[in-house]
This record gives C-alpha cells, structure tokens and sequence, in this order.
C-alpha cells in the first residue's frame, strides 16, 4: 500500500503540465480576433517570461479536425482531376509555428513541435493511402493557403531577471481565417527537452458587416439570395438611367 | 494608408483588394460593351484565378450578371429590340434548366467533383464558342476581299433541321422577330443554355447570341435585347437558388463587380461603336480561345497540390 502510494506521488510530480507551467507565463494582445469589413489578416502579440536559456516556439493553432479531402489524379491517363476521397483526422484548420531558432536545432524534441510533429499525428482513411506522398501534399496546400507556417524571426528574447527571461513574439494571422476558436501555446525547450509550456485560448469571431451577411446569408438563405437580386437590379437600373440620360444629349 | 483597401468576403472566406475586383468588373464590363456578350464566361475563371473558390465565383457572377442585364435590358426595351414571347418561352426552358443545373452542382459538389465539372464544360463551351467565331469571322474576311463569290450551301446544310423543327405541333408566329416555330424548340434550347449557365455561372449570352441566330434564325438586334431579357431573370433565379441551396453568393463581392462592369459596358459600348466589325469579332474569338487553352493546361499540366477540399466550408 504505502508502495503505491509513493509511486502514485511520483508520479504527480512527473506530471509535466502543472509543475512545468508556473515558471512560463505570457499575456496576448488583442484578447480575441475580430474579423470586421476591413478585416485583411492581423497580428497578435505574445508577451512573457520563459526560464532562462530555454528557446521557445510560439504556436497559434486550431483544433485538430477531420477533413475530408479528394485526391488529384489523371483521369483517362489524360485528365487531372478529383478522383478517391481521402479522410483525414486530426488536422487543424491553422497551424502557425514560431521559433527562436529553427526547430530542427532545438535537439530531439524540436521536430514534434512543428509540422513533422503535427503530420506524424494526422490519421488517413482508407489506411492503405500513401502517407508519404499525401501528408506533405496537405502540408503545401494548407502553406499555399497562408494557414500552415514554420519560421523564424518573430520571437525576441528580452534581458533576464532570477533566472527568467522576458520574450516577445508578434504572430501573424492570415487573411483567410475561419471564425472559431483557438489556442496560442509557448513551449520553452532546453538541451532537446521541453523544459515548460503554456497556453491560452484566442477567438476569432466575425463582428460588424460581415457577421450580419454570413448570418442572412446561413440562416436566411432564400431572403438573402432575392435581397441580392433587388439590390443589382436597383444598381443596374441606377447605372443604366444615369449613362443613358448623359448619352440622349 | 489612410483609406482600408483589403475587404473581407464573408462568404468567399477571404480578404481581396477592393480596387483589383473593382479593376476587374471594369475590364471585363469593358469587353463586354465592346463585343456585346455578358462577359460572364471571362469574369468567374478569374475572379478563381484571384483566389475566390470557384464555386463562391460562379454563383457571385450570376448576381453579378443581374445587374449588369438589367441595364442592357432597360436600354433595348425602348428600341423595342425585345421580342417578349420568345423571350418568356426561353426563360421558362431556362428556369427549368438552371435549376437541374444548381442540383447537379450540389450534387457534384458533395462528391468533390463540381470544380471539374466547371472546368471541363468551360473548355468546350469556349472552345465551340470561340472557334466556331474565329471560322466565322476569317471567313467574313475572306468574303469581303473576294466580294464575287456566293454561297449557297448554308441553306442546304441546315434544311434537315428546318424540317425537323417544323415537323414539330403547335406552329406559332413570333412577330417581332419575324419567325414561325414551334413554342417546343425555344423551350428546349432555354433548358439547354439554362443548365450550362447554371454549371458554369455565367448569364449564358455567349452560348444563348449563337442559339438564337443560327438555330431560332431570328435578326440581330432582336437577339441581343431578347438575351438580355432571358438572362436577367435566369440569373435572378439562379442567384437565389444558389444562394439558397450552396450558400455560395458573396454579396459584397458581387456589388464591387456589378459597379465595376457596368461603368466598363457603358465606356466599352461607346469604345465599340468606333471600332470596326470582323476585326472585332475575330480579336473576340482569340480572347476565348486563349482563355480556353489556359483552362485546357491546367487540366493536363500536374497540378501543383494533389489535394482538393470537398465543399466549402
């Protein structure tokens, strides 16, 4: 009995989350995404205090969806087109990776915290697939899109105090960004190990015009489909009338 | 910079450059008031180009369209170029048409295959269209330099349907255009150019002008203000359906368009008037024909991702 109970308490403390947590702390701003008429991609800023000789990579991700997808083949031997579905699981819909150094340097665990690491997760069906030929084609269809990134250059680290170090990081957020939630992580990882990390939740929500079209336009689809007709026949009228009373004369 | 450039398409899940769309509707009005076609079949291949999925830029273009006939409309109304009766009859072949076509792209669209299908009509449809016009119009030009040369074959090619269409029941008089069919063959060939414009999403007029000229032998004039007509109410039809069904129109995308082209149509139309005909004509066809082509290699060159998203959102 007292065995278990002092492998039990081992355990606790090998727990990494809880522990590991209270020596990285960071604040986000804005708070939320708000995606308004303007709204053309913006940035998000990651300040905070990691441990003291840890490199750190900024992560702004979705949660893992399933997706299903058509694979491109040649139809006839001639023709490319959509051929067998494909489902994948466990995909983000974005997936932004920021880094002091590239990950590739950061030893061991370096890779399983990029792309590599989120791919190597990522579940196909029908399990016959080629991984390797469909998992990097996913990867270049999400970068080509602006939703999947690996650099960089946009964290900082600051001057250090009791063995913290101040950081920054300025995330950019694509153009092409689906309302919903999601999460903004920071990983401190020494000598190839993670050392600690955190998290916090960020929202995307459409606010303004566009969340007044999307709604119309989801929920009150036929109205919204005749209000569109009205409105370009008015314009249409409108234009024709001025042009043709500035042609007669 | 002071004034905000970028909008964001709520529908199309994107941000554009509201002075490249608006650049766009301009360029593409302009052609279309100098060649008088919708302009519809140019219009969706590039609003794709611009990263618009293409589903969101066919059925965009359609509401596009119903602002930009309307105006046409307006203006051979008052010729009187508008042969009412035809018109209605296409319309209904239309109406019908277009909404097996909205089906038939849901349908396609579940199964991941409606951008193909967008494609490959729009290859044949361009290629029909702009060869048969480059043909035409080389031999306009060849006509009018050798001016002695007659040619009656025309008339004998199509005689086997002329006696067919006029085997077919209830023989009516169309007098505006001057012609005697029956109501059967307008509705069929509205059906027809319906369901192409509705996969497509484009108003159909560069399809409905041949149709309406070679096959319903109506004259000229009355053929580009009955078009119009036809292709103002198929649109309206095929922009709620999509809009209802697929959730595919962007409104805000559509209103930039339709400011942007109607300015273009009406500057293209005066443009128009000061050039001259088959060489028009011919620069038109080379136009749809390189447009065609592009198409054609994105279906044969390797794509550059082997992935597709099924649907939209």
């Amino acid at each position: 009995m007292k065995r278990v109970i002092i492998l039990l308490s081992f355990l606790l403390l090998a727990l990494p989350g809880a522990a590991l947590a209270a020596n990285l702390d960071f604040g986000v701003a804005p708070q939320g995404i708000a995606i308004d008429t303007f709204y053309n991609g913006t940035s998000v800023t990651v300040e905070g205090a990691a441990p003291e000789g840890a490199d750190l990579v900024v992560r702004f991700s979705g949660a893992p969806e399933k997706v299903a997808m058509k694979q491109k083949g040649k139809a006839f031997g001639l023709l490319w087109m959509n051929m067998n579905t494909l489902h994948f699981d466990g995909v983000p819909k974005v997936f932004l990776v920021e880094s002091t150094l590239p990950l590739k340097d950061l030893g061991a665990v370096g890779p399983t915290l990029g792309l590599d690491g989120l791919t190597d997760k990522v579940g196909i069906e029908p399990a016959t697939a080629d991984r390797a030929m469909l998992l990097p084609e996913l990867v270049k269809l999400k970068k080509s899109e602006g939703l999947y990134r690996e650099r960089t250059g946009a964290v900082t680290l600051g001057e250090s105090a009791g063995g913290q170090r101040k950081f920054s990081a300025r995330l950019a957020i694509p153009s092409r960004l689906s309302p919903g939630e999601y999460a903004i992580e920071v990983i401190a990882v020494k000598d190839g190990l993670i050392v600690a990390q955190s998290s916090q939740p960020m929202s995307a929500k459409m606010i303004g015009a566009p969340a007044f079209l999307a709604d119309l336009a989801f929920n009150h689809a036929v109205w919204y489909g005749v209000l569109a007709s009205i409105i370009a026949i008015i314009a249409g009228l409108g234009i024709g009338l001025v042009f043709q009373s500035k042609g007669a004369h | 910079m002071s004034i905000p450039m970028e909008l964001y398409l709520p529908i199309a899940g994107n941000s554009v450059n509201i002075m490249a769309v608006f650049g766009l509707g301009g360029a593409v009005g302009l052609l279309s008031g100098i060649f008088g076609v919708g302009g519809g079949f140019l219009m969706t291949p590039l609003l794709i180009m611009m990263g618009i999925p293409p589903t969101v830029a066919a059925a965009t273009d359609s509401n596009q369209i119903v602002g930009a006939s309307t105006s046409g409309t307006l203006a051979h109304l008052r010729l009187g170029n508008v042969d009412v009766k035809m018109g209605l009859l296409l319309l209904v072949g239309g109406v019908l048409g277009g909404s097996v076509g909205v089906q038939v792209i849901k349908l396609l669209r579940a199964m991941g295959n409606a951008d193909f299908l967008i494609n490959i009509t729009y290859v044949l449809m361009l290629g029909l269209v702009g060869g048969y016009m480059f043909i035409e119009s080389l031999q306009a030009m060849r006509k009018a330099k050798a001016p002695a040369k007659q040619e009656p074959e025309k008339h004998v090619k199509s005689s086997a349907f002329g006696r067919m269409v006029g085997m077919l029941p209830w023989q009516m008089d169309f007098t505006r255009s001057g012609v005697r069919m029956s109501p059967i063959l307008p509705l069929l060939l509205g059906g027809l150019v319906g369901l192409l414009s509705a996969i497509m999403g484009v108003g159909g007029g560069f399809i409905m002008v041949p149709v309406m000229v070679y096959l319903l032998r109506m004259p000229m004039h009355v053929v580009v203000g009955t078009s119009l007509f036809q292709i103002l109410f198929t649109c309206v039809n095929v922009t709620v359906m999509q809009a209802s069904t697929n959730h595919t129109v962007d409104f805000v995308l559509a209103l930039i368009l339709l400011i942007g082209s109607s300015l273009g149509a009406q500057v293209g139309a005066v443009v128009g008037k000061k050039l001259g005909g088959e060489q028009l004509k011919i620069l038109l066809a080379s136009l749809v024909l390189v447009m065609m082509f592009k198409i054609l290699y994105e279906l044969l060159a390797r794509p550059d991702v082997l992935l597709a998203y099924i649907g939209g959102h």
